[in-house]
């Protein structure tokens, strides 16, 4: 049951009860201006009919040649909002919106130890692509999965073969 | 050949610049601000006319505090038109961390003056007129660069900067001039079309937001429907084209398409939404053109437009058979039958036909998604589809049919889930409303209870970052212990809460929501180390310290705990001021991006943030605090005093509290958020109206200061501006006593504190400053009798002082809230007292002899003198008092009155809150009794 609906700058002012989660980060103001500006069409929030905000997800498309690809920045749900096919729903959104934009994959990073995160984007139809070591900073630093999903424009799926050695941030885009 | 070489030439020349200048900016990056001066004077020793260097120097020193010396070498750069990049972006860095960021535009001009054919610097001129919001600049400047670069986007920003003028500029007060505009954006616009230039999408966005302006939704429509139309493609289509058709009230076309949209995907909730009004806009129609039939109809039920309430129940029914999608039950058709019997009941009309009784409605929903969370907050919107008898029987339905008597627990975790649920729709329906002490306490020991099963058996293997699925059962029985509280008006069962509380915690470390409550209930107690540490392990900042700030940094003042207030201010002074100086980059993003459609939503953001009243409360008590912990004469003529540069504005200020983020399920919470409660506004209303009484101390400061730091020439005035000042607060003072404003309620727990304006009133701030400002004016007076009499209204003030100070604390009741209150009341004192003596200071400062004065004056001068001793005397003895009184005060010990009560619960922890607290209320009292050391020690 959903709203899906363009981010506005005032929903920062209400999405506390899906930013607290641990596992969802809360950025500097700038960085959600910089894709508010750049990218407006891909940052959507699902508003519940009493007007809550459920969960939101922020996503950009860059690249040259055949790695221009729709990426995910933030996707996350509310706690109380979980297991009713909200997060599908969103990424279903961002999906069709790079298709629009006729990119060849769109990939995301995740902690590795995010299960029920990595566990939904393999159902949703990403494969690990690569592992990103140390990628998230903290104590101590995690590594990431860069996981990928190919779109109607990669006919030869060549987008989402698997690397077979994990590589370091810097060598990331 | 030559050119080549020429150009060669200059390649290396800005390639040894650069490097020359890469270690400045690498230090200021890192913020090594004293290495990057070295290194400024190191390259201009070398290349003393290198502008870009100096700039560098200009923007070191002022990140180093030092302000006037940068200002030197910029006005000095400025006089030497720099035109080159990096220089100017050097010095519009610096500008705008000054927030002067008129001179980035003159700067530019002057650049493009000298070279008027760089593209670049005409696009830094115009972002240097977004950045002040010069809309009238702005446009000419876009024009001058089409004109340089016929490109689309440079045309779009002068259309843009046109539509400005319209709505925010001149057009917003001037409804001709407004149409005069946008006709003129229209036109231009047209030029586009006509020479078939439009290509982007953001273009397309600009044209149709010009139209709408114009109230053209035909064209609108039209323009949707042409061939520009699919240049939308990332646009949302289907709604932006029913936004249009709604404003031409095109309601059977509004019907088709939302069916259409629903049978793809039914659980679209906006779509439903509007599906449904527009039902009940056709039915209107239908009666006022007096029932003609709807005869356009084909075999297909998308086809034909339903305008009745039947027909739409017709649908729903029809979507609810078609069911689920891929793999989940649909909640979007049952929903769309609660909102259908709403709008229906809400024009009164019987919906008994349709529906039957409302409770089996949601019986039903209840048996479908009971045990999902999200239950309670469906159907919370429509419980008052129900009287309150029907709440009742709903509520005891739903146990019922949950089947968890007292005596047994869940069978499993979807039945847990659904107990969870009915018991939170139970205490929507008011069923916790009312009850006995008695009955409370067994509700209490029953949910607890299921708290510890639940997570025994279904909570074991959960991730740290995950929420307990019995989690809710912990969070319930504090909110019932919270009711308890306040019908013992004790603190005993806060206290119960918060153990309970601590033990969640301890089991799911993620839990935010128990974090929350828990610092809303150490804050009840007054317990600020421990409401610190709660608030820490959220993690909260950028913007959450606007929107959380209410929660916590809020109240810390009122805790007593000075040292610790500074730090959660600081930052968030600078979260806001860092931000407002970005704010002004996020508008020429939207420029750069085309984002057109974002402006308006960015500039109100700005300003919503900047007057956000939290804001300037935290502005105004850090300086507060700071005269509270002004330690010498020198400190206190370095403390810039008016609060926020002079630039509250008081009509703007805004709100800006998140209290959703609180869960709740109060029967209040049914009808609207927390944000429109009466409540929530009463409080909006008080706390601006403290903060205005409290910047009053803050202008009568200033003033003060300024008197004493002024020469003979220049004082008048300012003690023209203080006696202002001081007749505007005792106004005001009057004025809000009179106005007799009631304390919010404390039953409701996602309702803030109650403002701080009562404690401010009871404590006499007005009476004790105003007695020390008029002897402070009469020392510039030379009627000896009148400062006598000053000095003998000081002494009784200061004698109330102390006596209201020991009736607020130790002799008021020691349970934990009443201690809070207490407590509060106390810091107030502190205040007061710490803050005039710096007034008897000032007052020290005036009858120094400066230089050798007629014998008259010098006479009196000596009289003076001795009252200020006097003054000195009597407050050094009543601060003396405060730190018996305080001691006296924290040695009471409170008892414990909770043991019993922890234990019954299985509660008996090993962290014991009432020790923690009482922590606290230690080092708060320490911290009072430190700085009223200090001021006796500065009157010395
Ligand atoms: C990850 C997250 C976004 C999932 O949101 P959601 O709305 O609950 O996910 P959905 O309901 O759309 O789930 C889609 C599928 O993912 C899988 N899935 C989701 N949550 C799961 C869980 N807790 N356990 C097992 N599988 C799960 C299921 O296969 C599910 O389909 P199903 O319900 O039909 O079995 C949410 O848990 C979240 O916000 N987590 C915190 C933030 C985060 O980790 N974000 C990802 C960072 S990259």
């Amino acid at each position: 049951m959903t709203t899906l609906r363009p981010f506005t700058c005032d929903d920062m002012y209400k999405f506390n009860n899906v930013n607290l989660d641990p596992l969802t980060e809360t950025y500097g103001l700038s960085f959600y201006m910089q894709y508010l500006a750049h990218w407006p069409e891909y940052f959507q929030v699902a508003e519940s009919p009493s007007g809550e905000i459920m969960g939101y997800i922020m996503g950009k498309a860059e690249g040259i040649g055949d790695n221009w690809h729709g990426h995910v920045t933030a996707l996350t749900v509310s706690p109380y909002f979980r297991r009713l096919g909200l997060a599908a729903s969103l990424m279903n959104f961002l999906e069709e919106v790079s298709e629009k934009k006729r990119t060849y994959f769109v990939d995301l990073f995740v902690r590795v130890s995010n299960k029920v995160a990595i566990n939904m984007y393999k159902n949703l139809g990403y494969i690990v692509y690569r592992t990103v070591l140390e990628y998230y900073s903290g104590d101590p630093d995690e590594d990431a999965y860069d996981m990928r999903k190919a779109c109607s424009r990669d006919t030869d799926k060549k987008s989402v073969v698997p690397l077979t050695h994990p590589v370091r941030p810097e060598e990331v885009d | 050949m030559s050119k080549a070489q020429s150009n060669n030439m200059h390649v290396l020349d800005t390639a040894v610049v650069e490097r020359r200048l890469r270690p400045i900016y690498d230090w200021l990056d890192s913020g090594n601000n004293k290495k990057a001066l070295q290194e400024c004077d190191k390259v201009l020793k070398k290349a003393p006319n290198l502008h870009c260097a100096k700039a560098l120097k200009a923007l070191t020193l002022h990140r180093m505090g030092k302000g006037s010396e940068s200002r030197v070498i910029l006005e000095a750069l400025t006089n030497e038109k720099p035109t080159d990049d990096a220089t100017l972006q050097a010095m519009t860095l610096c500008y705008r961390e000054m927030q002067e960021l008129e001179k980035i535009c003159r700067l530019y001009e002057t650049a493009v003056r000298i070279d008027p054919t760089n593209e670049e610097l005409h696009t830094h001129l115009f972002m240097s007129y977004v950045r002040i919001s010069d809309f009238k600049l702005q446009q000419q400047s876009a024009m001058a660069l089409y004109k340089l670069k016929p490109k689309n986007p440079y045309y779009c920003w002068a259309v843009m900067s046109i539509i400005l003028q319209a709505t925010r500029g001149e057009g917003c007060r001037d409804p001709l001039k407004r149409k005069l505009l946008l006709s003129l954006a229209e036109r231009m616009f047209d030029k586009l079309l006509t020479e078939n230039k439009i290509d982007a999408e953001q273009e397309v966005q600009l044209y149709v937001m010009i139209l709408d302006l114009l109230g053209k939704q035909e064209e609108v429509v039209a323009v949707l429907d042409g061939p520009l139309g699919a240049k939308l493609q990332c646009t949302n289509f289907g709604l932006v084209k029913m936004t249009y058709l709604k404003k031409m009230q095109r309601w059977k076309d509004v019907n088709l398409i939302c069916k259409s949209i629903l049978a793809e995907s039914a659980d679209r909730w906006d779509i439903w939404k509007e599906y449904i009004h527009s039902v009940f806009e056709l039915m209107y129609q239908q009666t006022q053109t007096s029932g003609q039939e709807n005869s356009d109809g084909g075999d297909n039920i998308v086809e034909t437009a339903d305008d009745t309430p039947e027909k739409a129940h017709e649908f729903i029914c029809r979507m609810v058979e078609s069911g689920a999608d891929n793999g989940y039950v649909l909640r979007g058709p049952f929903l769309a039958r609660f909102q259908l019997c709403s709008r229906m009941s809400s024009r009164g009309m019987d919906t008994n036909d349709l529906f039957g009784d409302e409770i089996e409605l949601f019986m039903e929903y209840f048996r479908k998604f009971g045990h999902k969370p999200c239950c309670v907050s469906d159907l919370r919107i429509f419980l008052n589809l129900l009287l309150t008898p029907k709440k009742t029987e709903l509520s005891s339905r739903l146990m019922k049919d949950v089947g968890i008597s007292a005596t047994s627990v869940p069978q499993s975790e979807a039945q847990m889930q659904r107990h969870i649920c009915a018991v939170q729709l139970s205490r929507l329906c008011g069923s916790h409303r009312d009850l006995s002490p008695e009955h409370l306490k067994a509700l209490i020991t029953a949910l607890t209870l299921h708290y510890q099963h639940g997570y025994q058996t279904y909570g074991r293997g959960l991730l740290s970052t995950d929420l307990a699925p019995c989690d809710p059962y912990a969070l319930l029985a504090a909110h019932l212990l919270y009711d308890l509280a306040q019908i013992e008006q004790k603190s005993d069962a806060v206290v119960v809460a918060l153990a309970l509380l601590e033990r969640l915690l301890s089991n799911s470390p993620s839990n935010f929501h128990g974090k929350l409550l828990a610092v809303r209930l150490y804050h009840c107690l007054g317990g600020g180390t421990k409401a610190l540490e709660m608030y820490s392990s959220l993690d909260v900042k950028h913007l959450q310290l606007d929107s959380l700030g209410y929660i916590h940094c809020a109240r810390m003042m009122t805790t007593g705990l000075f040292t610790l207030c500074t730090n959660l201010f600081d930052a968030t002074l600078k979260f806001f001021s860092s931000n407002y100086k970005d704010s002004s980059d996020h508008l020429t993003f939207s420029y750069k991006f085309g984002s057109f459609t974002k402006l308006d939503e960015f500039m109100d953001f700005r300003e919503r943030m900047n007057n956000s009243l939290h804001y300037a409360t935290v502005g105004v008590d850090r300086i507060v605090l700071k005269l509270v912990e002004c330690m010498s004469l020198d400190t206190l003529y370095s403390i810039t005093i008016s609060p926020k540069e002079d630039k509250i504005e008081w009509n703007c200020l805004r709100d800006n509290h998140d209290l959703g983020v609180f869960l709740s399920w109060d029967p209040e919470s049914i009808e609207n958020a927390p944000e429109d409660w009466q409540e929530s506004k009463a409080l909006f209303e008080q706390d601006v109206r403290f903060l205005r009484l409290r910047t009053s101390i803050l202008w009568t400061m200033a003033a003060a200061v300024d008197i004493v730091k002024s020469l003979d020439g220049d004082r008048q005035r300012h003690v023209e501006a203080l006696r202002n000042a001081l007749d505007q607060w005792k106004a005001l003072h009057q004025k809000t006593l009179s106005d007799n404003f009631p304390p919010i309620q404390q039953n409701l727990l996602p309702l803030p504190m109650p403002s701080r304006l009562h404690g401010s009133l009871a404590a006499p701030y007005c009476p004790v400053f105003s007695s020390f400002l008029d002897f402070f004016l009469s020392m510039m007076g030379n009627d000896s009798h009148h400062t006598m009499e000053c000095v003998k209204c000081i002494e009784e003030e200061l004698d109330k002082l102390t006596d209201f100070l020991r009736d607020a604390t130790i002799k008021k009741s020691n349970d934990l809230m009443a201690r809070r209150k207490s407590l509060e009341l106390a810091v107030n004192c502190v205040e007061i007292i710490s803050i005039t003596s710096l007034i008897c200071v000032l007052c020290g400062e005036l009858v120094k002899p400066v230089q050798v004065k007629k014998g008259k004056k010098k006479s009196c001068d000596t009289k003076n003198k001795e009252y200020v001793f006097s003054v000195a005397d009597k407050l050094k003895k009543e601060m003396n008092n405060f730190c018996d009184i305080l001691q006296d005060w924290i040695d009471a010990n409170p008892e414990d009155h909770v043991f019993n009560m922890l234990e019954s619960l299985n509660l008996n922890s090993t962290e014991n809150i009432l020790e923690k607290i009482h922590y606290s209320y230690k080092i708060a009292n320490r911290e009072m009794q430190l700085i009223l050391k200090t001021k006796i020690k500065l009157l010395t």
